[in-house]
């Protein structure tokens, strides 16, 4: 089984990487997108159930007072849906994810036993005019993913 | 695993040269020759795991081959010829210098991970300045990350360890607002970089927890696709433990990180061109976390003598760490033992990678367990390899199968030294068309230049950096007189009394690099930049007897002989100055072939040379800053000013041609750095500041504003070589000035040790809060509210 959960800024707090990248865009010479929503994603692939899914995303990966989590679930990544305007970039195969190094060791200590493999990626929800595929496709090769080691998906 | 036997006993000339090509070995012609002449000799071809090791021991980075090769230097001056002959440019000029000095100060110099110097009785200091530039360029933020990360761990491989105490870096990038279109395919954009290389250096510095206390941005069109970034960390070690040494049958053990593909071919890597097709492995990946649990539990184990040498893993990964410490003894490896991140390494790619966080010890057999018991403790992963011996060979293997049987003499002596060509012909210099101004727009021109890129305010990137972490930075890298007012101060000091009980002294932490003045003359903009960093350090309170220097060359391709013409004038003027100033280099580094080819087309970098300063001091209460302190105070201006524009800020934002590089009197220069540092120690200065980039205007502006006082000035009174305009008056850039502030009661005594040396009374501090500027003689009046200019000097980089 493949979780991804996903975390978001709770409304009314400041998303400083939203924020940024709004301005970084801006910088690259796209002007008409007004808002980013910046989430972290943690894909989890493993014998776990949801409850314990649940209790990773709720007791180690999100901070309760800043903060929401979402858990999605899928049988094979193929099922995934992508969200329109955004913007999803991961580590390619191979290369070194610390932060899954320590979120592993992480649910360990939480007392999850199970063998997991975790994967870290960062998913940008973008809001404005005239957003299409060859504008998030330069977005995404000018700013948010170095292509050398990291892929994008864009819808 | 499958280890390959390579064929090079029958090959020919063009096929030697492809093979080196084709496997990123960037061995020369000759130097595959020699290869081929060392495998003809033991009559077999060699295997991958032999040929990787040996591209890697002889690669530009391990072994400074141009540096320390055969160099033919020809000087063209004056329609005349003059050629000299140098066998080692390094140990001719720069070590040289350090060895005719024979400071008895000097603790370790040029021959371990770092340099140290004594800090007191027990205890001496470590520095050490790195660069990461091939890296930062393909990946900025994992690239400039593994930057401070490795030069982290040579201040850790130094003797047998010294604790980090503060970090610096020094970064080039390529102009900011670059058009989109002018960046080359596959190239990122040039604020992209400077972007990521600054979160990278944030992210590793500050996790570790070490403060970064002092830095400099240098920004330049030539840096576009190929920054350099350096990285700096300095530490303290006990003196008992400033040495290793390896015994035949000590073990060899490897801690931290796991081994994967990260960083394959970094080392050889850092002598080709970039382009487009540059390698996907030779980017590595920081993890400061694991390097921070290195560094607290090898300290214990140093502290309980549980071995007897260690050093890093840096380029060439364990090749050149644990050839290395095993090249007087001799070593045996087992790679199949070595921990791996995940399956499918072959032998040749465990014995070089470049993963991160690796540290390699020599343990005596009986101190096996107790050492072993220690890491496992503090959750940190050490695994025994193999062990040094005393046959002089270096023998790997994998479970039973030998993959690399060969002597270190060759891996360590063999490498063959092709004399390289160097030329530098004299050019024309002339002075710039007298430069005039009205009252308006030179007013306008100082906040120009106070603005400008390579002058503005760097507190987007300082505040950032954690620089109070530890407790122990006294002067930082942004002083004033509120978080609202500062500037940026000439110098950081580090007062490490958590590691040094009852201690009053403290360490200054400097820096001087202007590749502006390089791309006119290589050897004034070298002496600049060893002035610049000592400036800096006497402003805050250094002796400049007691400061010690560190070199790092950034140049493009030392097969071109201009280039490397331009690279022996530096060497030359460091040696010069070395012995001039009487202060010693004692660590150093080069980094060659910066340059990249786009389509076709070769750009080199402007060559840099960055000096940086470490000195340590008596009394830290006796420190000074940069900012104005009290109305009523009198300002000085110590040194002469001429009429040096060449390669200024100044010449830049007018966009006027010609003008002269500064020079520099180093017989005036050191008589009046060591009567500054005598009239802080004797309490006679409230603040002082360097003039450098910008001249006096801007370093008075910066005082004032970070002061958050006002300033009168009698520009008339500033003491000039010759007859000068107001403008090239303020905005020369010449060396060994100095702006200082002096109370009433201290005014008398300050003269009169001043005697002697270029003073000029040029003003007082005042509370209106206005630069207040006049000058009969050009019948100039300018009055500007120091908020404006501070405004001017904050806005440029906000991003």
């Amino acid at each position: 089984m493949i979780f991804e959960i996903e975390i978001k800024t709770k409304k009314g707090f400041v998303d400083p990487q939203g924020l940024h990248t709004v301005s970084d865009i801006s910088g690259i010479g796209i002007k008409d997108i007004t808002d980013v929503s910046y989430v972290a994603v943690y894909r989890i692939s493993g014998n776990i159930t949801n409850k314990q899914a649940d209790t990773i995303a709720k007791e180690l990966l999100s901070d309760k007072i800043t903060e929401d989590y979402t858990v999605k679930q899928y049988k094979s990544l193929e099922d995934k849906k992508l969200e329109k305007n955004s913007i999803e970039v991961w580590y390619k195969h191979g290369v070194t994810d610390t932060v899954s190094e320590s979120v592993v060791k992480a649910i360990k200590d939480l007392g999850i036993k199970e063998d997991l493999v975790v994967k870290t990626g960062k998913k940008y929800c973008l809001k404005g005019k005239n957003i299409d595929d060859k504008k998030l496709k330069k977005i995404a090769t000018g700013l948010l993913a170095n292509t050398l080691i990291q892929e994008y998906l864009t819808k | 695993m499958k280890v390959n036997t390579i064929e090079i006993l029958n090959l020919n000339d063009k096929q030697l040269v492809e093979l080196s090509r084709k496997s990123v070995l960037s061995l020369s012609l000759v130097e595959m020759k020699e290869v081929q002449k060392y495998f003809r000799n033991i009559k077999r071809n060699p295997t991958d795991v032999e040929l990787e090791t040996i591209a890697q021991t002889w690669s530009e980075h391990c072994k400074h081959k141009t540096l320390t090769g055969n160099i033919e230097y020809t000087e063209e001056k004056g329609g005349k010829k003059k050629v000299t002959k140098y066998k080692n440019l390094l140990k001719e000029t720069i070590f040289n210098a350090t060895m005719k000095l024979n400071k008895d100060w000097c603790i370790s110099v040029f021959k371990d991970n770092a340099g140290v110097i004594d800090f007191d009785k027990t205890n001496g200091v470590a520095f050490k300045v790195e660069t990461h530039n091939h890296p930062s360029a393909l990946e900025p933020y994992g690239g400039s990350a593994t930057g401070i990360g490795g030069v982290i761990r040579d201040i850790l491989g130094v003797g047998l360890g010294a604790k980090p105490l503060a970090n610096t870096d020094v970064f080039c990038f390529g102009l900011p607002d670059t058009k989109a279109s002018e960046v080359p395919e596959g190239m990122h954009h040039p604020k992209r970089i400077a972007k990521g290389v600054v979160s990278g250096v944030r992210d590793y510095g500050n996790r570790m927890g070490i403060p970064t206390v002092n830095g400099g941005v240098f920004f330049d069109k030539g840096y576009m696709a190929n920054p350099l970034v350096y990285c700096g960390t300095m530490g303290i070690i006990p003196k008992n433990k400033s040495e290793k040494e390896v015994k035949p049958g000590d073990l060899v053990l490897v801690v931290g990180g796991r081994t994967g593909r990260d960083g394959i071919h970094g080392a050889t890597f850092s002598s080709v061109e970039l382009d487009k097709e540059s390698d996907v492995s030779a980017v590595q990946i920081g993890n400061p976390i694991v390097e921070k649990k290195v560094l607290d539990t090898m300290l214990k184990a140093r502290d309980l003598n549980l071995y007897r040498a260690v050093t890093d893993c840096g380029a060439g990964g364990l090749s050149s760490a644990a050839g290395e410490l095993g090249e007087k003894t001799g070593l045996v490896i087992d790679l199949q033992t070595v921990p791996l991140k995940y399956k499918g390494l072959a032998p040749w790619e465990i014995w070089i990678s470049e993963a991160q966080e690796r540290m390699v010890f020599a343990v005596p057999p009986k101190n096996k367990n107790k050492i072993l018991n220690l890491f496992k403790k503090e959750n940190v992963e050490a695994t025994f390899i193999g062990k040094f011996t005393n046959d002089g060979k270096l023998l790997l293997k994998y479970g039973k199968e030998i993959v690399a049987d060969m002597e270190m003499s060759f891996l360590h002596g063999g490498v063959p030294k092709p004399t390289r060509k160097a030329v530098w012909k004299q050019k024309q210099i002339k002075k710039q068309s007298p430069v005039k101004v009205s009252a308006k727009t030179l007013q306008e021109d100082i906040k120009k230049v106070l603005a400008d890129i390579n002058v503005c305010s760097r507190d987007w990137i300082i505040r950032q950096y954690d620089h109070e972490v530890q407790g122990q930075t006294v002067v930082k890298p942004l002083q004033g007189s509120s978080i609202e007012n500062s500037g940026p101060q000439d110098a950081a000091v580090i007062w490490p009394y958590t590691v040094v009980k009852g201690t009053k002294k403290g360490v200054v932490l400097s820096n001087g690099i202007n590749p502006e003045y390089g791309k006119i003359d290589t050897y004034k903009m070298t002496a600049s930049s060893i002035e610049e960093a000592m400036r800096n350090a006497v402003c805050v309170g250094a002796n400049p007897e007691k400061i010690s220097l560190l070199d790092n060359f950034c140049w493009g391709n030392p097969n071109k002989p201009e280039i490397l013409g331009s690279l022996v004038r530096a060497a030359q003027a460091a040696y010069d100055l070395s012995l001039g100033y009487s202060v010693p280099f004692i660590s150093g580094k080069d980094s060659l072939y910066n340059e990249y080819t786009i389509d076709g087309k070769t750009y080199s970098i402007p060559p840099a040379f960055l000096v940086s300063s470490m000195s340590v001091i008596e009394d830290v209460n006796k420190t000074i800053t940069m900012d104005l302190k009290n109305a009523g105070n009198s300002i000085y201006l110590i040194g002469i000013t001429k009429n040096e524009l060449g390669a200024s800020v100044y010449s830049k934002v007018k966009n006027f041609k010609n003008g002269i590089v500064p020079d520099l009197d180093v017989a005036v220069s050191k008589k009046t750095m060591k009567t500054i540092f005598n009239a802080i120690n004797e309490g006679l200065l409230e603040s002082c500041h360097d003039c450098s980039e910008g001249g006096f205007i801007t370093a008075i502006s910066e005082m004032a504003f970070a002061g958050d006082k006002g300033v009168n000035i009698n520009a008339d009174a500033i003491k000039t070589s010759e007859k000068m305009t107001i403008a090239e008056t303020l905005f020369s850039e010449s060396n060994t000035r100095f702006i200082v502030e002096v109370s009433p009661e201290n005014v008398a005594k300050f003269e009169k040790l001043f005697k002697g040396i270029a003073v000029s009374k040029i003003g007082e501090v005042s509370d209106d809060k206005f630069l207040k500027l006049e000058s009969k003689k050009s019948k100039i009046s300018v009055k500007e509210n120091i908020k404006n200019l501070q405004k001017a000097w904050q806005k440029t980089l906000q991003w």
